[in-house]
Protein backbone atom coordinates (compact mmCIF):
# COMPACT_ATOMS: atom_id res chain seq x y z
CA UNK A 1 0.00 0.00 0.00
CA UNK A 2 2.81 2.30 0.76
CA UNK A 3 4.31 1.54 -2.53
CA UNK A 4 1.27 2.73 -4.06
CA UNK A 5 0.93 5.79 -1.84
CA UNK A 6 4.84 6.28 -3.13
CA UNK A 7 3.85 6.45 -6.80
CA UNK A 8 0.96 8.41 -6.58
CA UNK A 9 3.11 11.05 -4.46
CA UNK A 10 5.64 10.98 -7.53
CA UNK A 11 2.95 11.12 -10.12
CA UNK A 12 1.54 14.54 -8.05
CA UNK A 13 4.78 16.12 -8.21
CA UNK A 14 5.56 15.26 -11.85
CA UNK A 15 2.08 16.92 -12.65
CA UNK A 16 3.25 19.68 -11.11
CA UNK A 17 6.56 20.19 -12.91
CA UNK A 18 4.60 19.62 -16.63
CA UNK A 19 1.76 21.49 -16.02
CA UNK A 20 4.15 24.37 -15.31
CA UNK A 21 6.66 23.64 -18.04
CA UNK A 22 3.38 23.43 -20.52
CA UNK A 23 2.24 27.01 -19.68
CA UNK A 24 6.15 27.96 -20.66
CA UNK A 25 6.45 25.54 -23.87
CA UNK A 26 3.02 24.63 -24.65
CA UNK A 27 1.50 27.91 -24.09
CA UNK A 28 3.78 30.76 -24.93
CA UNK A 29 6.11 28.72 -27.35
CA UNK A 30 9.37 29.32 -25.11
CA UNK A 31 10.75 25.80 -25.59
CA UNK A 32 12.42 25.65 -22.24
CA UNK A 33 15.05 22.55 -21.49
CA UNK A 34 16.18 24.19 -17.43
CA UNK A 35 12.81 23.16 -15.39
CA UNK A 36 14.73 20.61 -13.58
CA UNK A 37 16.89 23.65 -12.26
CA UNK A 38 13.88 25.53 -11.11
CA UNK A 39 12.91 21.93 -9.26
CA UNK A 40 15.87 21.73 -8.09
CA UNK A 41 16.43 25.62 -6.82
CA UNK A 42 12.93 24.61 -5.08
CA UNK A 43 14.49 21.85 -3.26
CA UNK A 44 18.10 23.20 -2.47
CA UNK A 45 16.06 26.17 -0.63
CA UNK A 46 13.66 24.30 1.25
CA UNK A 47 16.24 21.49 2.55
CA UNK A 48 18.27 24.11 3.60
CA UNK A 49 16.09 26.99 5.01
CA UNK A 50 15.27 23.57 6.80
CA UNK A 51 17.91 22.66 8.01
CA UNK A 52 19.88 25.53 8.53
CA UNK A 53 17.29 28.05 10.20
CA UNK A 54 14.80 25.24 11.01
CA UNK A 55 12.21 27.45 9.56
CA UNK A 56 8.99 26.22 9.30
CA UNK A 57 7.13 24.78 5.92
CA UNK A 58 4.67 27.23 4.73
CA UNK A 59 7.75 30.35 5.22
CA UNK A 60 10.25 27.79 3.06
CA UNK A 61 7.78 27.67 0.20
CA UNK A 62 7.33 30.80 -0.32
CA UNK A 63 10.67 31.55 0.19
CA UNK A 64 11.91 28.86 -2.53
CA UNK A 65 9.07 30.21 -5.01
CA UNK A 66 10.43 34.00 -4.73
CA UNK A 67 13.75 33.04 -4.93
CA UNK A 68 12.92 30.79 -7.77
CA UNK A 69 10.65 33.09 -9.76
CA UNK A 70 13.42 35.84 -9.56
CA UNK A 71 15.72 32.91 -11.24
CA UNK A 72 12.96 32.77 -13.92
CA UNK A 73 13.03 36.22 -14.27
CA UNK A 74 16.99 36.01 -15.07
CA UNK A 75 16.47 32.98 -17.58
CA UNK A 76 13.10 34.56 -19.45
CA UNK A 77 14.62 38.67 -20.19
CA UNK A 78 17.38 36.34 -22.59
CA UNK A 79 14.23 35.24 -24.23
CA UNK A 80 13.54 38.54 -25.64
CA UNK A 81 16.74 38.64 -27.62
CA UNK A 82 17.03 35.59 -28.49
CA UNK A 83 14.64 33.34 -29.68
CA UNK A 84 13.81 29.84 -30.30
CA UNK A 85 16.43 27.17 -30.93
CA UNK A 86 18.95 29.55 -29.58
CA UNK A 87 16.68 30.53 -26.60
CA UNK A 88 16.74 26.60 -25.83
CA UNK A 89 20.22 26.82 -25.48
CA UNK A 90 20.22 29.49 -23.21
CA UNK A 91 18.22 27.56 -20.94
CA UNK A 92 20.21 24.85 -21.63
CA UNK A 93 23.24 26.97 -20.49
CA UNK A 94 21.34 27.39 -16.96
CA UNK A 95 20.87 24.34 -16.20
CA UNK A 96 24.14 23.16 -16.61
CA UNK A 97 25.16 26.29 -14.56
CA UNK A 98 22.84 25.52 -11.66
CA UNK A 99 23.24 22.09 -11.85
CA UNK A 100 27.37 23.23 -11.41
CA UNK A 101 26.25 24.96 -8.32
CA UNK A 102 24.26 22.80 -6.51
CA UNK A 103 27.66 20.08 -7.39
CA UNK A 104 30.53 21.97 -6.72
CA UNK A 105 29.66 24.28 -4.01
CA UNK A 106 30.56 21.61 -1.50
CA UNK A 107 30.53 24.07 1.69
CA UNK A 108 26.75 25.30 1.27
CA UNK A 109 24.80 22.55 -0.98
CA UNK A 110 26.87 19.46 0.40
CA UNK A 111 28.08 18.73 -3.06
CA UNK A 112 27.77 15.26 -4.46
CA UNK A 113 26.85 14.08 -0.68
CA UNK A 114 23.65 15.52 -1.06
CA UNK A 115 21.77 17.13 1.91
CA UNK A 116 20.46 13.87 4.28
CA UNK A 117 17.94 14.45 7.23
CA UNK A 118 15.33 17.22 6.19
CA UNK A 119 12.73 17.18 8.75
CA UNK A 120 9.42 16.20 8.29
CA UNK A 121 7.04 19.18 7.54
CA UNK A 122 4.50 20.78 10.27
CA UNK A 123 1.54 22.65 8.85
CA UNK A 124 -0.30 24.43 12.01
CA UNK A 125 0.89 21.90 14.39
CA UNK A 126 0.46 19.18 12.15
CA UNK A 127 2.80 16.99 11.40
CA UNK A 128 3.07 15.61 7.76
CA UNK A 129 4.82 12.13 8.66
CA UNK A 130 2.98 9.53 6.81
CA UNK A 131 2.25 8.30 3.70
CA UNK A 132 -1.54 9.41 3.46
CA UNK A 133 -0.90 12.62 4.97
CA UNK A 134 2.16 13.55 2.03
CA UNK A 135 -0.05 12.60 -0.51
CA UNK A 136 -2.97 14.85 0.47
CA UNK A 137 -0.54 17.76 0.95
CA UNK A 138 0.91 17.12 -2.79
CA UNK A 139 -2.52 16.51 -3.60
CA UNK A 140 -3.73 19.94 -2.06
CA UNK A 141 -0.82 21.32 -3.95
CA UNK A 142 -1.21 20.00 -7.22
CA UNK A 143 -4.96 20.95 -7.38
CA UNK A 144 -3.80 24.58 -6.58
CA UNK A 145 -1.26 24.07 -9.30
CA UNK A 146 -3.70 22.59 -11.44
CA UNK A 147 -6.07 25.62 -10.95
CA UNK A 148 -4.27 28.64 -11.18
CA UNK A 149 -2.98 27.37 -14.68
CA UNK A 150 -6.58 26.66 -15.90
CA UNK A 151 -7.37 30.39 -14.64
CA UNK A 152 -4.12 31.78 -16.57
CA UNK A 153 -4.44 29.81 -19.63
CA UNK A 154 -8.40 31.19 -19.87
CA UNK A 155 -7.84 34.46 -19.05
CA UNK A 156 -6.92 37.63 -21.17
CA UNK A 157 -3.12 37.14 -20.34
CA UNK A 158 -3.35 33.53 -21.21
CA UNK A 159 -4.75 34.64 -24.30
CA UNK A 160 -2.10 36.91 -25.07
CA UNK A 161 0.81 34.34 -24.19
CA UNK A 162 -1.09 31.75 -26.95
CA UNK A 163 -0.98 35.27 -29.38
CA UNK A 164 2.79 35.04 -28.60
CA UNK A 165 3.15 31.35 -29.71
CA UNK A 166 1.27 31.81 -32.90
CA UNK A 167 2.53 35.24 -34.11
CA UNK A 168 4.98 37.14 -31.88
CA UNK A 169 5.23 40.42 -33.99
CA UNK A 170 0.90 40.75 -34.50
CA UNK A 171 0.94 40.22 -30.77
CA UNK A 172 3.03 43.60 -30.97
CA UNK A 173 0.81 45.22 -33.10
CA UNK A 174 -2.24 44.60 -31.39
CA UNK A 175 -0.23 46.55 -28.46
CA UNK A 176 0.26 44.11 -26.26
CA UNK A 177 3.18 43.80 -23.93
CA UNK A 178 4.85 40.95 -25.39
CA UNK A 179 8.17 41.23 -23.15
CA UNK A 180 6.50 41.53 -19.95
CA UNK A 181 4.56 38.40 -20.77
CA UNK A 182 7.15 36.25 -22.18
CA UNK A 183 9.40 37.37 -18.41
CA UNK A 184 5.70 37.03 -16.51
CA UNK A 185 5.00 33.55 -17.64
CA UNK A 186 8.33 31.90 -17.19
CA UNK A 187 8.58 33.24 -13.78
CA UNK A 188 5.12 31.32 -12.93
CA UNK A 189 6.19 28.36 -14.18
CA UNK A 190 9.95 28.33 -12.48
CA UNK A 191 7.74 29.43 -9.18
CA UNK A 192 5.49 26.74 -9.59
CA UNK A 193 8.39 23.88 -10.01
CA UNK A 194 9.90 25.11 -7.22
CA UNK A 195 7.16 24.34 -5.10
CA UNK A 196 7.43 20.95 -6.59
CA UNK A 197 10.95 20.43 -5.68
CA UNK A 198 9.84 21.46 -2.27
CA UNK A 199 7.81 18.44 -1.76
CA UNK A 200 10.23 16.23 -3.28
CA UNK A 201 12.95 17.28 -0.73
CA UNK A 202 10.58 17.22 2.29
CA UNK A 203 9.07 13.79 1.20
CA UNK A 204 12.41 12.02 0.42
CA UNK A 205 14.34 14.08 3.25
CA UNK A 206 17.23 13.46 1.26
CA UNK A 207 18.26 15.70 -2.27
CA UNK A 208 21.38 15.24 -4.28
CA UNK A 209 22.28 17.01 -7.64
CA UNK A 210 21.28 13.92 -9.48
CA UNK A 211 17.78 14.32 -9.12
CA UNK A 212 17.84 17.84 -11.15
CA UNK A 213 20.89 17.04 -14.52
CA UNK A 214 20.01 18.00 -18.13
CA UNK A 215 18.05 14.62 -18.68
CA UNK A 216 15.70 15.20 -15.88
CA UNK A 217 15.02 18.10 -17.43
CA UNK A 218 14.56 16.49 -20.41
CA UNK A 219 12.34 13.93 -19.12
CA UNK A 220 9.83 16.86 -18.01
CA UNK A 221 10.19 18.50 -21.70
CA UNK A 222 9.32 14.86 -22.79
CA UNK A 223 5.93 15.01 -20.61
CA UNK A 224 4.62 17.63 -21.95
CA UNK A 225 5.39 17.12 -25.44
CA UNK A 226 4.08 13.83 -25.49
CA UNK A 227 0.80 14.75 -23.63
CA UNK A 228 0.74 17.66 -25.77
CA UNK A 229 2.05 21.14 -26.02
CA UNK A 230 -0.82 23.51 -24.83
CA UNK A 231 -3.20 21.41 -23.38
CA UNK A 232 -2.72 21.08 -19.06
CA UNK A 233 -4.80 17.52 -19.02
CA UNK A 234 -2.12 16.07 -21.73
CA UNK A 235 0.35 16.85 -19.28
CA UNK A 236 -1.44 15.49 -16.59
CA UNK A 237 -2.45 12.05 -18.17
CA UNK A 238 1.41 11.72 -19.64
CA UNK A 239 2.96 12.75 -16.18
CA UNK A 240 0.66 9.37 -14.83
CA UNK A 241 2.05 7.32 -17.60
CA UNK A 242 5.56 7.76 -17.80
CA UNK A 243 5.99 7.60 -13.85
CA UNK A 244 4.07 4.56 -13.80
CA UNK A 245 5.81 3.01 -16.18
CA UNK A 246 9.00 1.77 -14.94
CA UNK A 247 7.32 0.67 -12.26
CA UNK A 248 4.44 -1.51 -14.65
CA UNK A 249 8.07 -2.95 -16.69
CA UNK A 250 9.42 -3.81 -12.86
CA UNK A 251 5.83 -5.80 -12.62
CA UNK A 252 6.81 -7.70 -16.36
CA UNK A 253 10.03 -9.09 -14.58
CA UNK A 254 12.17 -6.75 -15.84
CA UNK A 255 15.19 -6.13 -13.46
CA UNK A 256 15.16 -2.55 -12.29
CA UNK A 257 18.39 -1.14 -13.58
CA UNK A 258 17.50 -2.28 -16.92
CA UNK A 259 13.45 -1.02 -16.28
CA UNK A 260 15.18 2.69 -15.77
CA UNK A 261 17.37 2.52 -19.43
CA UNK A 262 14.07 0.98 -20.79
CA UNK A 263 11.75 4.01 -19.37
CA UNK A 264 14.61 6.38 -21.27
CA UNK A 265 14.12 4.57 -24.47
CA UNK A 266 10.43 4.66 -24.49
CA UNK A 267 9.72 7.96 -23.93
CA UNK A 268 12.83 9.08 -26.12
CA UNK A 269 11.15 7.18 -28.84
CA UNK A 270 7.93 8.16 -28.31
CA UNK A 271 9.48 12.03 -28.73
CA UNK A 272 10.60 10.81 -32.11
CA UNK A 273 7.97 9.09 -33.26
CA UNK A 274 5.59 11.89 -32.45
CA UNK A 275 7.71 14.55 -33.79
CA UNK A 276 7.26 12.43 -37.01
CA UNK A 277 3.61 11.99 -37.02
CA UNK A 278 1.89 13.89 -34.49
CA UNK A 279 4.19 16.94 -33.61
CA UNK A 280 1.17 18.67 -31.41
CA UNK A 281 1.15 15.33 -28.67
CA UNK A 282 -1.77 13.41 -28.17
CA UNK A 283 -3.94 15.88 -26.82
CA UNK A 284 -2.14 18.71 -27.63
CA UNK A 285 -2.53 22.25 -29.92
CA UNK A 286 0.37 23.43 -30.49
CA UNK A 287 2.66 22.08 -32.94
CA UNK A 288 6.14 24.00 -32.83
CA UNK A 289 4.97 25.54 -36.26
CA UNK A 290 7.23 29.15 -36.39
CA UNK B 1 50.77 23.76 -12.30
CA UNK B 2 52.77 26.07 -14.47
CA UNK B 3 51.55 28.52 -17.12
CA UNK B 4 53.21 26.91 -19.88
CA UNK B 5 51.75 23.28 -18.69
CA UNK B 6 48.06 24.99 -18.73
CA UNK B 7 48.66 25.68 -21.97
CA UNK B 8 49.24 22.60 -23.34
CA UNK B 9 46.13 21.30 -21.66
CA UNK B 10 44.06 24.04 -22.84
CA UNK B 11 45.75 23.49 -26.19
CA UNK B 12 44.77 19.61 -26.18
CA UNK B 13 41.30 20.31 -24.76
CA UNK B 14 40.88 23.44 -27.63
CA UNK B 15 41.67 20.72 -29.90
CA UNK B 16 38.90 18.45 -29.01
CA UNK B 17 36.40 21.09 -28.68
CA UNK B 18 37.91 22.05 -32.04
CA UNK B 19 36.81 18.36 -33.84
CA UNK B 20 33.61 18.01 -32.41
CA UNK B 21 32.68 21.39 -32.53
CA UNK B 22 33.58 21.43 -36.42
CA UNK B 23 30.73 18.26 -37.00
CA UNK B 24 28.37 20.52 -35.30
CA UNK B 25 28.69 23.47 -37.44
CA UNK B 26 29.03 21.20 -40.73
CA UNK B 27 25.40 19.88 -40.06
CA UNK B 28 24.10 23.14 -38.31
CA UNK B 29 24.86 25.10 -41.62
CA UNK B 30 23.07 22.62 -44.00
CA UNK B 31 20.45 21.76 -41.68
CA UNK B 32 19.47 24.61 -39.77
CA UNK B 33 18.94 22.58 -35.89
CA UNK B 34 20.76 21.63 -32.93
CA UNK B 35 21.54 18.39 -33.77
CA UNK B 36 21.62 16.82 -30.63
CA UNK B 37 22.52 13.18 -31.07
CA UNK B 38 25.64 14.53 -32.50
CA UNK B 39 26.81 13.77 -29.00
CA UNK B 40 26.01 10.08 -29.12
CA UNK B 41 27.88 9.68 -32.30
CA UNK B 42 30.54 10.88 -30.33
CA UNK B 43 29.96 8.43 -28.01
CA UNK B 44 29.56 5.73 -30.77
CA UNK B 45 32.95 6.82 -31.75
CA UNK B 46 34.30 5.29 -28.96
CA UNK B 47 32.16 2.60 -28.09
CA UNK B 48 32.85 0.87 -31.91
CA UNK B 49 36.22 0.94 -30.80
CA UNK B 50 35.34 -1.20 -28.00
CA UNK B 51 33.85 -3.03 -29.60
CA UNK B 52 35.97 -4.09 -32.04
CA UNK B 53 39.25 -4.09 -29.94
CA UNK B 54 38.16 -5.15 -26.80
CA UNK B 55 35.30 -7.81 -27.17
CA UNK B 56 35.66 -9.22 -30.65
CA UNK B 57 39.72 -8.88 -30.39
CA UNK B 58 40.53 -6.72 -33.70
CA UNK B 59 43.80 -5.08 -33.39
CA UNK B 60 43.63 -1.51 -32.07
CA UNK B 61 44.69 0.65 -35.31
CA UNK B 62 42.35 -1.53 -37.90
CA UNK B 63 38.96 -0.98 -35.50
CA UNK B 64 39.70 2.77 -35.31
CA UNK B 65 39.78 3.21 -38.95
CA UNK B 66 35.88 1.02 -38.74
CA UNK B 67 35.04 2.69 -36.06
CA UNK B 68 35.28 6.20 -37.55
CA UNK B 69 33.15 4.75 -40.93
CA UNK B 70 30.56 3.29 -38.43
CA UNK B 71 30.30 6.84 -36.79
CA UNK B 72 29.67 8.23 -39.89
CA UNK B 73 26.94 5.51 -41.18
CA UNK B 74 25.25 5.88 -37.70
CA UNK B 75 25.12 9.78 -38.44
CA UNK B 76 23.72 9.22 -41.79
CA UNK B 77 21.03 6.40 -40.61
CA UNK B 78 19.91 9.16 -38.45
CA UNK B 79 19.19 11.69 -41.32
CA UNK B 80 17.98 9.23 -43.64
CA UNK B 81 15.64 7.67 -40.93
CA UNK B 82 13.94 10.69 -39.37
CA UNK B 83 15.70 14.17 -39.77
CA UNK B 84 14.66 13.79 -43.68
CA UNK B 85 11.53 12.47 -42.92
CA UNK B 86 10.90 15.60 -41.04
CA UNK B 87 12.82 18.22 -43.34
CA UNK B 88 10.28 16.66 -45.84
CA UNK B 89 7.02 17.67 -43.72
CA UNK B 90 8.65 21.09 -43.53
CA UNK B 91 8.99 20.97 -39.83
CA UNK B 92 10.13 23.31 -37.54
CA UNK B 93 13.90 23.99 -36.45
CA UNK B 94 12.24 23.21 -32.97
CA UNK B 95 10.75 19.98 -34.07
CA UNK B 96 14.15 18.67 -35.33
CA UNK B 97 15.62 19.61 -31.95
CA UNK B 98 13.10 18.26 -30.36
CA UNK B 99 13.57 15.02 -32.50
CA UNK B 100 17.35 14.92 -32.23
CA UNK B 101 16.87 15.30 -27.94
CA UNK B 102 15.03 11.91 -28.35
CA UNK B 103 17.05 10.26 -30.64
CA UNK B 104 20.07 11.28 -27.97
CA UNK B 105 18.57 9.61 -25.46
CA UNK B 106 16.96 6.43 -26.83
CA UNK B 107 21.35 5.80 -28.00
CA UNK B 108 22.81 6.89 -24.98
CA UNK B 109 20.56 4.48 -23.02
CA UNK B 110 21.34 1.44 -25.39
CA UNK B 111 24.62 2.23 -24.83
CA UNK B 112 24.39 2.07 -21.39
CA UNK B 113 21.92 -1.45 -21.63
CA UNK B 114 24.68 -2.39 -24.19
CA UNK B 115 28.10 -2.00 -22.43
CA UNK B 116 26.85 -1.06 -18.71
CA UNK B 117 27.38 2.69 -17.06
CA UNK B 118 31.22 1.54 -15.94
CA UNK B 119 33.50 3.25 -16.93
CA UNK B 120 35.09 1.11 -20.01
CA UNK B 121 39.21 1.47 -21.64
CA UNK B 122 40.82 0.82 -24.95
CA UNK B 123 44.00 2.18 -23.57
CA UNK B 124 46.75 -0.88 -23.38
CA UNK B 125 49.49 -1.28 -20.64
CA UNK B 126 50.08 1.61 -18.32
CA UNK B 127 49.62 5.21 -18.14
CA UNK B 128 52.17 6.48 -20.12
CA UNK B 129 54.27 8.88 -18.45
CA UNK B 130 54.50 12.67 -20.81
CA UNK B 131 57.51 13.59 -22.42
CA UNK B 132 59.31 16.48 -21.22
CA UNK B 133 59.30 19.47 -23.65
CA UNK B 134 60.67 22.73 -21.59
CA UNK B 135 59.30 21.60 -18.29
CA UNK B 136 56.07 20.89 -19.03
CA UNK B 137 54.74 17.25 -19.38
CA UNK B 138 53.23 16.15 -22.81
CA UNK B 139 51.26 13.09 -23.18
CA UNK B 140 51.86 10.94 -26.57
CA UNK B 141 48.31 10.84 -27.00
CA UNK B 142 47.90 15.09 -26.04
CA UNK B 143 50.50 15.54 -28.90
CA UNK B 144 48.35 13.09 -31.83
CA UNK B 145 45.31 15.18 -30.41
CA UNK B 146 46.86 18.38 -31.45
CA UNK B 147 48.35 17.05 -34.80
CA UNK B 148 44.88 15.35 -35.71
CA UNK B 149 42.58 18.24 -34.92
CA UNK B 150 45.04 20.94 -36.94
CA UNK B 151 45.29 18.65 -39.74
CA UNK B 152 41.42 17.73 -39.58
CA UNK B 153 40.49 21.92 -39.34
CA UNK B 154 42.66 22.55 -42.22
CA UNK B 155 41.89 19.65 -44.45
CA UNK B 156 38.08 20.66 -44.32
CA UNK B 157 38.64 24.42 -44.81
CA UNK B 158 40.64 23.69 -48.21
CA UNK B 159 37.56 20.85 -48.89
CA UNK B 160 34.79 23.15 -48.46
CA UNK B 161 36.45 25.69 -50.66
CA UNK B 162 37.71 23.77 -53.18
CA UNK B 163 36.42 20.72 -54.13
CA UNK B 164 32.93 20.01 -56.01
CA UNK B 165 31.09 18.57 -52.98
CA UNK B 166 32.37 21.37 -50.72
CA UNK B 167 31.22 23.50 -52.52
CA UNK B 168 27.67 22.28 -52.67
CA UNK B 169 27.72 22.41 -49.22
CA UNK B 170 28.56 25.50 -48.98
CA UNK B 171 25.69 25.94 -51.86
CA UNK B 172 23.34 24.41 -49.80
CA UNK B 173 24.10 26.06 -46.31
CA UNK B 174 23.91 29.40 -48.17
CA UNK B 175 20.24 29.17 -49.80
CA UNK B 176 18.79 25.82 -49.83
CA UNK B 177 16.60 27.03 -52.97
CA UNK B 178 19.00 28.43 -55.17
CA UNK B 179 20.97 25.68 -54.61
CA UNK B 180 18.27 23.46 -55.36
CA UNK B 181 17.28 25.42 -58.29
CA UNK B 182 20.90 25.07 -59.73
CA UNK B 183 20.92 21.71 -60.17
CA UNK B 184 22.40 20.58 -56.48
CA UNK B 185 20.69 17.56 -55.00
CA UNK B 186 20.12 19.30 -51.54
CA UNK B 187 19.31 15.74 -49.74
CA UNK B 188 22.09 13.94 -50.88
CA UNK B 189 24.23 17.19 -50.27
CA UNK B 190 22.94 16.70 -46.51
CA UNK B 191 23.59 13.50 -46.26
CA UNK B 192 27.30 13.53 -47.39
CA UNK B 193 27.19 16.66 -45.07
CA UNK B 194 26.38 14.43 -42.31
CA UNK B 195 28.51 11.34 -42.97
CA UNK B 196 31.55 14.01 -42.91
CA UNK B 197 30.13 15.58 -39.42
CA UNK B 198 29.73 11.93 -37.57
CA UNK B 199 32.93 10.85 -38.69
CA UNK B 200 34.52 13.99 -36.99
CA UNK B 201 32.38 13.51 -34.03
CA UNK B 202 33.47 9.31 -33.81
CA UNK B 203 37.78 10.62 -34.28
CA UNK B 204 36.95 13.16 -31.55
CA UNK B 205 35.32 10.46 -29.33
CA UNK B 206 37.69 8.25 -30.41
CA UNK B 207 40.71 10.37 -29.25
CA UNK B 208 39.01 11.00 -26.14
CA UNK B 209 38.89 7.68 -25.02
CA UNK B 210 42.16 6.91 -25.76
CA UNK B 211 43.19 9.85 -23.53
CA UNK B 212 40.68 9.68 -20.55
CA UNK B 213 38.09 6.62 -21.22
CA UNK B 214 34.93 6.37 -22.27
CA UNK B 215 31.74 6.16 -20.15
CA UNK B 216 28.02 6.52 -21.88
CA UNK B 217 27.32 10.13 -20.65
CA UNK B 218 30.50 11.04 -22.35
CA UNK B 219 29.05 12.75 -25.53
CA UNK B 220 26.51 14.73 -23.73
CA UNK B 221 29.44 16.97 -22.19
CA UNK B 222 31.75 16.55 -25.60
CA UNK B 223 28.58 18.17 -27.43
CA UNK B 224 27.66 21.12 -25.07
CA UNK B 225 31.37 22.15 -25.21
CA UNK B 226 31.20 21.74 -29.35
CA UNK B 227 27.49 24.01 -28.89
CA UNK B 228 29.57 26.47 -26.54
CA UNK B 229 32.56 26.41 -28.80
CA UNK B 230 30.57 26.83 -32.33
CA UNK B 231 28.52 29.93 -30.49
CA UNK B 232 31.09 31.91 -29.50
CA UNK B 233 33.30 31.58 -32.83
CA UNK B 234 30.59 32.31 -34.87
CA UNK B 235 28.45 29.61 -36.94
CA UNK B 236 29.18 29.24 -40.26
CA UNK B 237 32.94 29.84 -40.40
CA UNK B 238 35.76 27.36 -39.82
CA UNK B 239 38.51 29.61 -38.63
CA UNK B 240 35.59 30.67 -36.18
CA UNK B 241 34.79 27.52 -34.91
CA UNK B 242 38.77 26.92 -34.07
CA UNK B 243 38.99 30.13 -32.47
CA UNK B 244 35.60 29.34 -30.65
CA UNK B 245 37.02 25.95 -29.38
CA UNK B 246 40.53 27.46 -28.37
CA UNK B 247 39.26 30.31 -26.47
CA UNK B 248 37.17 28.41 -24.77
CA UNK B 249 39.84 25.80 -23.89
CA UNK B 250 41.71 28.88 -22.60
CA UNK B 251 39.26 29.97 -20.41
CA UNK B 252 38.66 27.13 -19.47
CA UNK B 253 41.93 26.02 -18.10
CA UNK B 254 43.10 29.25 -17.21
CA UNK B 255 39.98 29.44 -14.93
CA UNK B 256 41.04 25.61 -13.51
CA UNK B 257 44.49 27.50 -12.80
CA UNK B 258 43.07 29.82 -10.38
CA UNK B 259 40.21 28.14 -9.14
CA UNK B 260 39.28 24.60 -8.60
CA UNK B 261 38.54 22.27 -11.82
CA UNK B 262 35.37 21.32 -11.49
CA UNK B 263 34.02 24.72 -12.14
CA UNK B 264 35.00 24.17 -15.90
CA UNK B 265 31.60 23.27 -17.07
CA UNK B 266 29.71 26.44 -15.52
CA UNK B 267 32.67 28.95 -16.72
CA UNK B 268 32.13 27.32 -20.38
CA UNK B 269 28.17 28.06 -20.78
CA UNK B 270 28.65 31.67 -18.52
CA UNK B 271 30.71 32.69 -21.32
CA UNK B 272 27.92 30.85 -23.65
CA UNK B 273 25.65 33.10 -21.70
CA UNK B 274 27.56 36.09 -21.99
CA UNK B 275 27.43 35.76 -26.12
CA UNK B 276 24.11 34.99 -26.98
CA UNK B 277 23.27 38.03 -25.13
CA UNK B 278 25.27 40.58 -26.34
CA UNK B 279 27.09 38.86 -29.61
CA UNK B 280 24.70 36.14 -30.51
CA UNK B 281 26.79 35.80 -33.91
CA UNK B 282 30.11 34.86 -32.01
CA UNK B 283 33.48 36.21 -33.10
CA UNK B 284 33.31 35.66 -36.38
CA UNK B 285 29.98 35.21 -37.58
CA UNK B 286 28.13 38.07 -39.50
CA UNK B 287 25.01 39.32 -38.15
CA UNK B 288 22.26 37.00 -38.17
CA UNK B 289 18.11 38.17 -38.16
CA UNK B 290 15.71 36.40 -38.33
CA UNK B 291 12.75 37.81 -39.54
CA UNK B 292 9.44 36.67 -39.17
CA UNK B 293 6.62 38.00 -40.75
Amino acid sequence: MEYLLHILILIGIYIILSVSLNLVVGYSGLLSIAHAAFYGVGAYVAALLALKLHSPFLLNIICAVILSGLLGALVGIPSLRIRDDYFAIATFAFQVITFSVMNNWVSFTGGPMGLPGIPQPTIFGLEINTHYRFLSLVFVLGVIVLWVCHKIVNSPFGRVLKSIREDEIFAQAQGKNVASCKVLVFVIGAGMASVAGVMYAYYISFIDPTSFTIMESIFILSIVIIGGAGNIWGSVLAAAVLVILPEALRFLGMPSSIAANMRQIIYGALLVILMLFRPQGFIGEYAFKK
Amino acid sequence: MSLTQTLVNSLSAAAVYALVALGFALIYNTVRFFHFAHGIVFTGGAYFVFLLKVWLGFPLFFSIIVAIGLSAILGCLIEISIYRRLRHKGASSLILLLASLGVYVVLQNIVSMVFGDDIKTIRSGMVEEGINILGTKVTPIQIAIIAVSLSLLVSCFLFLKYTKIGQSMRAVANDPELACASGIESDRVILATFALGSALAGIAGILVALDVDMSPTMGMNALMMGVVAVIIGGVGSIPGVALGALLLGMAQHLGVWKISSQWQDAIAFVILLIFLLFRPQGFLGRKIKKVTI
